[in-house]
């Protein structure tokens, strides 16, 4: 099993929905998957077309097991869904010994073959238990200066996890929002590049349908299996870019 | 001795690599004058509609060689002689005024039934020595 954490301190840079899509992506190639909500918003049933539920609540708070917790949502793919209860998990953390592994040990013995985590756009108790139960740790940016020093900040905490003794298998900087025809897009991209070589995945292009598929409470596989966002941008023979090609290196990464 | 210079070379995703090259290219003939940007749009446009016309197939080389020496001669495309060559051939074959049969042998190939073996007198094929 592995546990992927979609992070940025930043709000509104496509977390939720590339952890919605990803999800999708992975339970298409019959790899049981389990996406876990630690964001109060609640979003990620919304994606789904399902009601908020404080699944996380009753995992943690109320001890509920993980079973009795999830929703299966599609083949392949359940849900431990969130909405405000979730700030009352924070308190409870806070208040337990061991705090910062309680999401890590209620995942040791998950029979998935990978778990996502969607993180609120914060930096609390709950977060730095996504970091810690988390594998490799994907962290979507639009590419603008201030979504780029999210990812900055998300690295910083990562290194602090790590000097507590957590090792991550890898991480992988995710440009969304990607309009490739701006020079400032060019700059952030270069930069990036720069910055962090091969942790650098395809961007997903800027597509309206993105917006439209919440509206629906469809993943893009349903709604849009064809659009920019999901199949990247065309040049010349080949595609580069959109949740597709990066399912495809999720894929690599999970095989080793 | 003079002291070595080290470049550090950044690897990236191919993807990443190949689209990060686009655009600098883009980036780039955006700062070239208005002539030279329509220039290399045209020839961009010219390239781009001419990728469905394209076709890639293994043909004996002496076939390939005619082909371009009655181009040359006619001074025609050699394109528009192997199209000529492939509409009357399925014309011919729609007529049923041509026989594969002659031609059939059996292949080993998992793909294929058939293989098509020419005569000699009609495509010279080198043997390999």
């Amino acid at each position: 099993m592995k546990v992927f954490a979609f992070a940025n301190q930043k709000g509104g840079v496509g977390k939720t929905t590339s952890a919605v899509t990803l999800a999708d992506g992975l339970s298409r190639h019959k790899i049981k998957t389990l996406l876990i909500d630690l964001d109060p918003q609640g979003h990620l049933a919304l994606s789904f077309g399902l009601d908020k539920s404080p699944g996380l609540y009753r995992l943690i708070c109320l001890d509920e097991p993980l079973e009795k917790v999830v929703v299966n949502i599609r083949p392949h793919l359940d849900l431990v869904a969130g909405d405000k209860q979730t700030e009352k998990v924070k308190r409870q953390i806070t208040l337990s010994d061991f705090r910062e592994n309680i999401l890590s040990d209620l995942l040791a013995d998950a029979p998935y073959d990978a778990v996502l985590l969607d993180l609120a756009p914060s930096l609390d108790v709950l977060h730095l238990n996504g970091l810690i139960a988390s594998d490799w740790v994907i962290i979507p940016t639009r590419p603008d200066a201030l979504a780029v020093d999210g990812v900055k900040e998300i690295l910083t905490t990562m290194a602090e996890v790590e000097q507590s003794g957590h090792r991550y298998q890898g991480y992988s900087i995710l440009p969304t929002f990607f309009d490739r025809t701006t020079r400032e897009t060019l700059l952030q991209f270069q930069e990036l590049a720069s910055a962090f070589g091969e942790h650098l995945w395809p961007p997903i292009p800027q597509d309206t349908r993105v917006r439209e598929t919440a509206a629906y409470g469809k993943t893009l596989w349903e709604y849009s299996p064809a659009s920019t966002a999901m199949t990247g941008y065309r040049e010349g023979r080949q595609k580069l870019g959109g949740y597709k090609q990066v399912l495809a290196r999720m894929l690599e990464v999970l095989n080793g | 001795m003079a002291e070595k210079k080290f470049e550090r070379r950044t690897t990236l995703d191919p993807a990443v690599a190949d689209l990060l090259s686009g655009m600098q290219q883009r980036q780039a003939e955006s700062q070239l004058p208005r002539k030279e940007r329509e220039r290399l749009g045209k020839e961009r446009a010219k390239i781009q509609s001419r990728r469905e016309q394209r076709a890639t197939y293994d043909l004996p080389p002496s076939l390939r060689e005619e082909i371009m020496a009655l181009s040359e001669e006619l001074r025609i495309p050699a394109s528009q002689l192997v199209t000529l060559a492939l509409a009357r051939f399925l014309r011919d074959y729609q007529n049923e005024t041509i026989d594969l049969g002659i031609y059939k042998q059996p292949s080993r190939s998992p793909r294929y039934d058939w293989n098509l073996v020419f005569p000699d007198d009609l495509i010279r094929i080198k043997k390999k020595k």
